[in-house]
């Protein structure tokens, strides 16, 4: 083999070896202020157009060509994942993946076939989410907010293990139809109107056999952390209030688990107060909701704080009055005052009608505007 | 050429306080005593000249004190491929030279200042630049880039390698589910032969043509053309006319399925002068 040394064909190599390397001068008075390698590196830019030029760092170079290279083979990876199976949809959409504090929508392709919904993901070579047709028992579109605060629909699956998938397409109403389409063509049945709320990830881990949820809403809860030996301390903890026809739970958001429960019997009260010695979790919002219960050592008093308290109050108060309690737990009511240490602002209870905590959705208080 | 606007115009370049110097701009040392014109045929036409010191001397032209920078890269080219005729013309006459990097300059206050610097310099590192000449005396730099094809790479191990051979046929036989996840595995097991055959190549390669070679240096790997992939690019000190064993070796590399090899020169020796 013979060395060649065209000025053309090998213009690169001359300029790899003129620009990068060759003698260089140590001296003080050599002429650059930021350093001769630094000239050379200018000078690279004004080349890094050149067809011929060649890229630099061994690993984007072995990445670019790797990733080619991939990119082919996952073509057929990507038949492989839908393989025997007639694709009936291709769309680009993403699945909420939750696991532990971890939750993402994770992005993909959604393949509808004529047997699965899949969600891969090309750049990582992942079956993100996976289902056959017939595991599908109920869907629906939701709207949600997303991280861009823009309102958006997704879609819920309601699968029969009763998880909840929820995925977002990029034509969520057309994958919905798409799948319905074909759950007919295969002869299966859904339910249009799945209650979802049931099977919200969150309540699914707490809610007992036949248990409902009448209200839900973000909430603050003041929480009261004791420690053997320390005073014990209250801290406002963000998490979600649950109102269920059994029970008043606390789910606190960080720890993934409830904060508080108290069963509805146990509930004597709950109040509205503006107080000066809690200091509610924004400095703006002066008003608490003072929960007041029979506990282990007698009445005892959860603080809840966030938008919607009078929602919050006037349902809790109408599930109290409505047990027929509400009478022996008047005159109790001063002596509660005193243990708050200031006047509580008593909200007249507004009896509604009964309908809305039997059956139907339950109330979300985020949907609410706030009287 | 047209290029009048883009090199640096000594009436005009060098504001400032940079207006007063003057440079001299190194091509390279050569293995020469002599002080001689060598014309103009410096970068835009720079009359070149040498300074000597002692056995040796510098290649320069006389300029401002202001380096070469364009964002042209047709200029660039230009400027770089003068620098190499240059470097290439004393490389003949004297023989051995030690090419300088593109934009080596010294400056000083008025020419003879800046012709007495690059004196001084030479003279404070006769030794060095001494024992550079004759680390390369005679030699000349080749490149060698050895390039292999993906495609006919991973072909090979399907049909040689007996755990990527028995995979790809227990495929044929799975469900689809199961064939999904074993070509999952198939494809890793792919890219790992990959990543292990371009290291044994590199090795090998490596050893076979070290044999051949005064001197070597190991450079980065690049973006090749088309579909091919560089796995060994390397700069090689031959002596100037004994590059018919590298050449021999280079053939039979070139020769393998699979594989091609570029292999340019002969350089100057830029890869094997810098450092001290």
């Amino acid at each position: 083999m013979e060395p060649t040394r065209n000025s053309h064909a090998t213009l690169v190599d001359l300029l790899d070896r003129v620009l990068d390397k060759g003698l260089i001068i140590h001296a003080d008075l050599i002429i650059s202020l930021a350093g001769v390698p630094l000239i050379g590196v200018n000078l690279r830019t004004a080349l890094a157009g050149m067809e011929t030029m060649i890229q630099y760092g061994i690993m984007e170079e072995w990445d670019k060509c790797t990733r080619t290279w991939e990119s082919e083979h996952r073509k057929a990876r990507k038949d492989a994942a839908t393989l025997g199976e007639e694709v009936l949809l291709e769309i680009p959409g993403s699945y909420h993946y939750s696991q532990g504090i971890y939750t993402a929508w994770r992005t993909g392709r959604i393949y509808l076939t004529d047997k699965r919904l899949i969600l891969y993901n090309p750049s990582f070579e992942e079956v993100l989410f996976e289902t056959p047709l017939q595991r599908i028992k109920g869907l629906t579109l939701e709207e949600d907010k997303c991280f861009t605060e823009k309102a958006r629909e997704n879609l819920c699956l309601l699968l029969d293990s009763g998880e909840v998938a929820r995925l977002h397409a990029f034509d969520t109403p057309g994958l919905k139809e798409a799948i319905e389409q074909r759950l007919l063509m295969l002869g299966l049945t859904w339910q249009q109107i799945p209650s979802l709320s049931l099977q919200d990830e969150k309540t699914a881990s707490f809610l007992r056999e036949g248990e409902e949820v009448v209200c839900q809403g973000e909430t603050w809860h003041l929480a009261i952390s004791q420690s053997q030996g320390i005073a014990p301390s209250q801290n406002w903890k963000h998490g979600h209030l649950y109102l269920t026809n059994r029970r008043l739970c606390w789910w606190h958001d960080f720890e993934r688990r409830l904060g508080f429960e108290v069963p509805l019997e146990h509930v004597v009260h709950s109040i509205l107060v503006t107080n000066e010695c809690k200091t509610a979790h924004t400095n703006n919002k002066k008003k608490v909701l003072d929960v007041i219960y029979q506990g282990g050592d007698g009445k005892e008093v959860a603080s809840f704080s966030g938008d919607h308290l009078t929602s919050w109050e006037r349902e809790l108060n109408r599930i109290v009055s409505s047990e027929g309690l509400e009478t022996n737990r008047h005159p109790e009511r001063t002596d509660l005052q005193e243990r708050i240490g200031s006047v509580p602002v008593l909200q007249t209870l507004s009896r509604r009608e009964s309908q809305t905590c039997q059956g139907g959705s339950p109330i979300d208080f985020a949907l609410l505007k706030d009287d | 050429m047209g290029l009048e606007t883009e090199y640096i115009d000594d009436t005009k370049a060098g504001q400032g306080e940079k207006a007063k110097e003057e440079a001299l701009y190194l091509y390279c040392v050569a293995n020469g005593e002599e002080k001689t014109n060598l014309g103009a045929i410096g970068i835009s036409g720079h009359e070149v000249y040498t300074i000597p010191y002692n056995d040796i001397c510098a290649v320069v032209h006389h300029c401002l004190a202001h380096p070469y920078q364009s964002d042209n890269q047709e200029v660039v080219k230009t400027w770089v491929i003068e620098h190499q005729g240059v470097v290439d013309i004393a490389w003949k006459k004297w023989g051995t030279v030690l090419p300088s990097s593109f934009d080596t300059m010294i400056k000083g206050e008025s020419r003879d200042n800046t012709e007495q610097n690059m004196k001084d310099w030479l003279k404070r590192e006769h030794e060095n630049l001494r024992n550079k000449l004759d680390k390369v005396r005679g030699r000349a730099e080749y490149g060698v880039q050895v390039f292999w094809d993906p495609n006919v790479i991973v072909q090979n191990l399907i049909e040689t390698n007996p755990e990527i051979r028995e995979l790809n046929e227990k495929i044929k036989l799975k469900p689809k589910g199961l064939a999904y996840m074993y070509r999952q595995k198939l494809e890793n097991l792919i890219k790992r032969e990959m990543e292990t055959g371009a290291d044994t190549c590199f090795r090998v390669f490596y050893s076979r043509i070290k044999k051949h070679t005064g001197d070597i240096r190991v450079e980065k790997t690049k973006k090749a053309e088309q579909s091919l992939q560089m796995i060994l690019n390397l700069s090689c000190l031959v002596h100037k006319d004994k590059y018919a064993g590298l050449g021999e070796e280079l053939s039979q590399i070139n020769q393998m399925k699979g594989f091609s090899v570029r292999f340019t020169g002969p350089w100057p020796p830029y890869s094997f002068v810098g450092g001290s």
